[in-house]
């Protein structure tokens, strides 16, 4: 009886059945997925004394703020990657995470701007390499990609087995 | 009343519906908002107060335990005669991860030496010896001042200053004037630093002339000979012995503390094989074993590793010709 949802209607290709039935799998596959990536980079930071001088290795920070960087980004990564298992505010998590992987290519880009020749650490690691050990190009596909799954749940967050949908949201 | 009047009424009532509605969505979205939010806090928060208390340990500011150089320009830190594992500990002066593995846990080894819990072999070595200026001579200039630095008796003093002043790599640093400057906040006496800046003026020189002069031409030379392959496989050392036979003279590195690091450095790789084989640094050995990543770089790991090992032998000899050691 009541049309006023029509203007919250869903773009049209949401409109698709098919789409609508196929499009919460492919959400709830980003966001396993990303969640699994997430754990890894953090998990593979340990011990934290590496991570800072992952950190330090950009040369873009002052000491303090290196170790504190250092310290808990591999936490951030983590509550990211528990907040996308569980779906909790699902399509901000997502956008979160998006931003924190364009401030990674936004990192790597700028060391090899700088002509530094270091590991992203991205995934433990870090600091000084050999000049021909240098990976950027692929640290920085794989952050477009990471980028890319946060990017689709951000715009469907829709997706079965999220705590949102009790909670009223993306349901 | 007319249908024109109803009509508005229901109008009213359909947006003031559908204003609600709204605001009790954008509530509800706030809310799970907050909540996510609050997920974050805990873990970074609790997470933080976790790895930090690793760190918690008391600074060590008693006497450190008796140095002994010994005779491959290595440093010993113990008791005498203390029965305590043998802690191994290989640095590159110019390694950001030696530099956090120092400030990290230098007070735990020198705790445990001092206590007679640990005999502490400060192994400095150069890693980075064949990289590009700024980033070799930094490392060889380091390692050789802080082996001059154990002439007069203040190695590990001068150990810290180093690793707390190091150079960001890649940029210039640990210059001679800075050496001189840092060796005079150590407890040695002024005619030890009249001695000591003799040292650093004389190393500084052969450094230049390694980094600059002899390594190019015989890198080039060797590329030209043996191959890309070949060299990428060849430490240091052997290269050098090989330019011995071919045209590159390294005697101007006999005698100095610069070519004994190199030599030290080249000995590390074939001291020990299989899992336990020299390969990066900072690397901490106890009792001969490689210790892991997560072990060397916690204060828990290390203290951990110290406390469960049995007493070891020092596999050098102290050096005899009485090296100015105190």
């Amino acid at each position: 009886m009541d049309t006023a949802d029509a203007t919250t209607a869903p773009p049209a290709r949401d409109r698709t059945p098919r789409w609508r039935a196929v499009q919460p799998w492919l959400t709830l596959a980003c966001r396993v997925g990303l969640a699994a990536v997430l754990i890894t980079a953090a998990v593979s930071k340990y011990p934290p004394a590496l991570s800072v001088q992952a950190v330090e290795a950009y040369d873009l920070f002052p000491a303090d703020l290196a170790r504190l960087i250092g310290y808990t980004l591999p936490l951030f990564e983590l509550a990211l990657a528990v907040l996308l298992l569980v779906g909790l505010a699902t399509r901000y998590t997502a956008a979160v995470t998006t931003l924190l992987m364009v401030a990674f290519i936004v990192g790597i880009v700028s060391a090899m701007a700088r002509g530094l020749s270091i590991d992203c650490g991205c995934f433990g690691g870090g600091g000084q390499v050999d000049p021909e050990e240098t990976t950027y190009g692929l640290s920085i596909a794989r952050d477009i990609g990471f980028a890319a799954l946060g990017a689709f749940i951000a715009i469907w967050p829709r997706s079965p087995f999220a705590l949102d949908r009790p909670l009223g949201l993306f349901r | 009343m007319g249908s024109a009047a109803r009509q508005r009424s229901r109008e009213r009532l359909r947006e003031q519906r559908e204003k609600d509605r709204r605001k009790a969505a954008r509530m509800r979205t706030l809310g799970v908002i907050g909540a996510a939010l609050g997920v974050v806090i805990l873990i970074v928060g609790i997470g933080y107060a976790v790895l930090n208390s690793d760190r918690s340990g008391s600074e060590f500011d008693g006497a450190l335990a008796p140095q002994t150089v010994q005779e491959d320009g290595s440093v010993v830190m113990a008791q005498p005669g203390a029965e305590a594992p043998v802690v191994e500990v290989y640095a590159d002066y110019q390694c950001p991860a030696c530099r956090q593995f120092e400030l990290l846990n230098g007070d735990v080894l020198k705790e445990t030496a001092a206590a007679g819990e640990a005999i502490v072999h400060f192994r400095p070595v150069s890693i980075f010896a064949q990289q590009a200026v700024p980033i070799s001579s930094n490392s060889l200039r380091g390692g050789a001042a802080a082996r001059a630095a154990a002439d007069h008796g203040v190695f590990v003093e001068y150990n810290d200053l180093l690793f707390e002043n190091q150079p960001a790599e890649g940029q210039a640093g640990f210059t001679v004037d800075e050496l001189k400057e840092w060796f005079r906040q150590t407890s040695a006496s002024e005619e030890d630093a009249a001695a000591f800046d003799e040292r650093i003026d004389a190393e500084a020189a052969v450094v230049t002339q390694f980094t600059e002069d002899y390594l190019p031409a015989l890198t080039e030379d060797a590329l030209d000979q043996l191959g890309q392959e070949n060299l990428s496989t060849m430490v240091l050392t052997d290269l050098m012995a090989w330019g011995a036979d071919n045209g590159h003279d390294p005697s101007f590195l006999d005698g100095t503390y610069t070519g004994e690091i190199i030599d030290a450095t080249g000995n590390a790789y074939t001291r020990y094989s299989g899992d336990n084989a020299f390969r990066a640094t900072p690397s901490v050995y106890i009792n001969g074993e490689l210790l892991d990543n997560s072990t060397t770089m916690t204060v828990r790991g290390l203290q951990g590793a110290i406390d469960e090992a049995g007493p070891g032998e020092v596999q050098t000899e102290p050096l005899t010709d009485g090296g100015g050691e105190e």
